[in-house]
């Protein structure tokens, strides 16, 4: 096994030969490479790939890593399905 | 329907319960909303006694802590739990919205404190998607809640608290650890839990890092390396260990993701584990009336968690209903954290928040310096003959009983000095950072103290030069429990053996609180060098 075969991404199967090679095309913000790969975009939202992602757009671009975290959040935090969003409405 | 509340709390663990329990006590109509189906955080799997202040439920088990707090918040009728609910966005209007009993419902609070906890950091090598692969918090989650053993030999990386205190729970379960492996040159976490380890014949690797899992399945093994200075691989050190789990203990990151959707200026901090709120000392965020606590607001100790909420609880109620009343106990909080972060092993989080404002500056001369040389310990987890011949008492003093305390870091911990009787152990300088001393005037080897150090650090020794012998009373904590009158195998405090014992006496009551105290008599030469007992490894259980 490669190094390059290393999971980053675990809820989408991202590896680590997929976001250096992002990286190096030019993909240096978490949100482009999350566009491209999917990473951060599965059960666990990002929490573990992340910080691993961000410390090698660091590492190959130098940018500091304050930069690099800096993402925008959306809601909702949890996956909610339509149903739930009308029961609620049906409260009031 | 909108619900109206004075203050919501989203996250259960110790920050967010003692949250409600500062505002609800105040009068604030509260809520409480918590993702899982149980509050607690945390808290609900830590079966060691906590560190930190006595005051501040140091010395209690975490598991007994999640139980008294529970307890409180139930009797408060303020206070609205929602558990299984999924806190799912603020809006500009300041409404909150959640995911609760299938249904997604609004919420309107005056403030807010968000005590959100942490996350658990990976770490990228090779097959680390391999089962077998655990976070250390699902390892506790399987042992210490659903009763589960999760592996029969684990390799732990991270010589954290956390990778120090899940290797003793997994001995515990019954679960061999390998080895920790810590890439930096010291132990991470407190000494005492390192030592724990130590006698128990656990090697810990500093400089040390791991390549890749081997096996095709599952965990069949691990390939570990030596790191440099500069943290870089060491060529020819590889070699391969034969375990069936690796846990990684590497660090939490802090869960803000809800914060910075709310508006709240959120920040990179590394000494607090990553993104944090930016917040005042009064844990207030940039946005007014939203506060923070807990490792959220930066990683620390449960304790801070515990004193953080009750803070933010308090600052809210201050928020909403202008109530100074709260003031002197807003203070007496702030000087309890203070008091926390002022030792040594506080250095780091004292380094983060003075990133985020000027107060958290202790001054250099509030900072106590070490005054002794802990360097092999910090290094090895086994104390220098130095370090533990200063704890000694003068030889003749020695023909009585007398307690030994292995306690030579500055940590925040004072349990033991409540544990005594006969008021025989203080903490120098009422630094609540300064190891314990024992006066042996005072001192009557009464056995009170051992059970009662979260370190399992205190051990009281006699010796009998009439007959060559002489008796050590450990704290012991495994299954398999030696009875009175039984031989036992002796062990040093790297886990080296000594040869037997004979255990002449248990104390297992109410008062030591599982924690049993086993007194062995053996030859005068190892009363200062057993540190850990086992049933006699050959042969049957010998009782007399």
């Amino acid at each position: 096994m490669k190094e390059d075969d290393i999971i980053i991404c675990r809820c989408e199967d991202v590896t680590l030969g997929t976001i250096r090679d992002l990286i190096r095309q030019g993909y240096t913000t978490l949100e482009e490479i999350k566009r491209i790969a999917r990473c951060g975009m599965g059960p666990c939202q990002g929490k573990t790939c992340t910080p691993l992602i961000a410390k090698e757009i660091a590492a190959i671009t130098g940018k500091d890593i304050h930069e690099i975290m800096k993402q925008n959040h959306r809601p909702p935090f949890g996956g909610v399905t339509f149903e739930e969003i009308v029961s609620g409405r049906d409260e009031e | 329907m909108i619900r109206e509340y004075d203050v919501a709390i989203i996250g259960g663990g110790p920050a967010g319960i003692c949250a409600a329990i500062a505002a609800g006590k105040n009068g604030l109509k509260t809520l409480l909303i918590e993702e899982r189906t149980f509050l607690g955080g945390q808290l609900i799997k830590q079966t060691h006694r906590f560190f930190g202040s006595e005051e501040e439920h140091a010395g209690t088990r975490g598991i007994h802590i999640a139980q008294e707090l529970k307890d409180q918040l139930e009797s408060l009728s303020t206070i609205d739990i929602m558990t299984s609910t999924t806190a799912l966005g603020y809006y500009e209007d300041g409404m909150l919205t959640a995911l609760h009993d299938e249904k997604m419902i609004k919420i309107k609070p005056k403030s807010m404190i968000i005590a959100t906890g942490a996350f658990e950091r990976f770490l990228p090598f090779e097959n680390n998607d391999l089962p077998g692969i655990f976070g250390a918090g699902a390892v506790q989650t399987l042992m210490n809640i659903y009763g589960i053993k999760p592996a029969d030999k684990v390799l732990m990386i991270g010589s954290g608290n956390i990778g120090l205190i899940v290797s003793y729970q997994l001995i515990q379960a019954g679960v061999q650890v390998i080895g920790v492996v810590e890439a930096a040159a010291k132990i991470g976490g407190y000494l005492v839990h390192a030592s724990k380890l130590r006698r128990l014949g656990v090697p810990i690797l500093t400089r040390h890092t791991i390549k890749k899992a081997v096996g095709s399945e599952k965990v069949e093994g691990a390939v570990i390396c030596q790191l440099n200075e500069n943290w870089q691989e060491i060529e020819g050190t590889q070699r391969q260990l034969d375990c069936d789990a690796i846990c990684l203990a590497v660090g939490l990151t802090p869960l803000s993701d809800i914060l910075s959707q709310m508006g709240c200026e959120t920040t990179y901090i590394g000494e607090l584990g990553g993104i944090v709120p930016k917040r005042t000392a009064d844990l207030e965020t940039t946005k007014p009336g939203v506060f923070v606590a807990g490792d959220l607001a930066g990683i620390e100790e449960a304790s801070a968690a515990m004193l953080e909420g009750e803070l933010a609880g308090l600052n809210a109620v201050k928020y909403v209903n202008a109530d100074e009343r709260v003031n002197d106990r807003i203070h007496h909080l702030k000087d309890e954290l203070m008091g926390l972060r002022s030792g040594p092993v506080g250095e780091k989080i004292r380094y983060g928040l003075a990133q985020l404002y000027e107060e958290s500056v202790i001054t250099k001369e509030k900072i106590q310096k070490h005054q002794h040389d802990i360097t092999q310990l910090a290094f090895t987890g086994v104390p220098s003959q130095e370090n533990i011949d200063e704890k000694l008492p003068d030889v003749q003093r020695r023909l009585k009983p007398y307690a030994v305390i292995e306690c030579f870091q500055e940590i925040p911990c004072n349990p033991c000095v409540a544990s005594c009787p006969f008021g025989a152990i203080y903490i120098p300088k009422d630094d609540i950072n300064c190891p314990p001393v024992v006066d042996f005037e005072k001192c009557t080897g009464c056995r009170s103290c051992i059970s009662g150090c979260p370190g399992l650090a205190i051990f009281v020794e006699q010796y009998h030069p009439q007959t060559g012998t002489g008796t050590i009373s450990i704290p012991y904590e495994q299954l398999n429990r030696p009875e009175k009158g039984e031989r036992v195998d002796l062990f040093g405090r790297n886990g080296q053996p000594l040869g037997s014992g004979l255990v002449t006496t248990v104390l297992y009551g109410q008062k030591q609180d599982k924690t049993a105290v086993i007194t062995v008599e053996t030859d005068i030469k190892l009363v200062n060098q057993v540190r850990s007992i086992k049933p006699l490894e050959n042969g049957k259980r010998v009782v007399r």
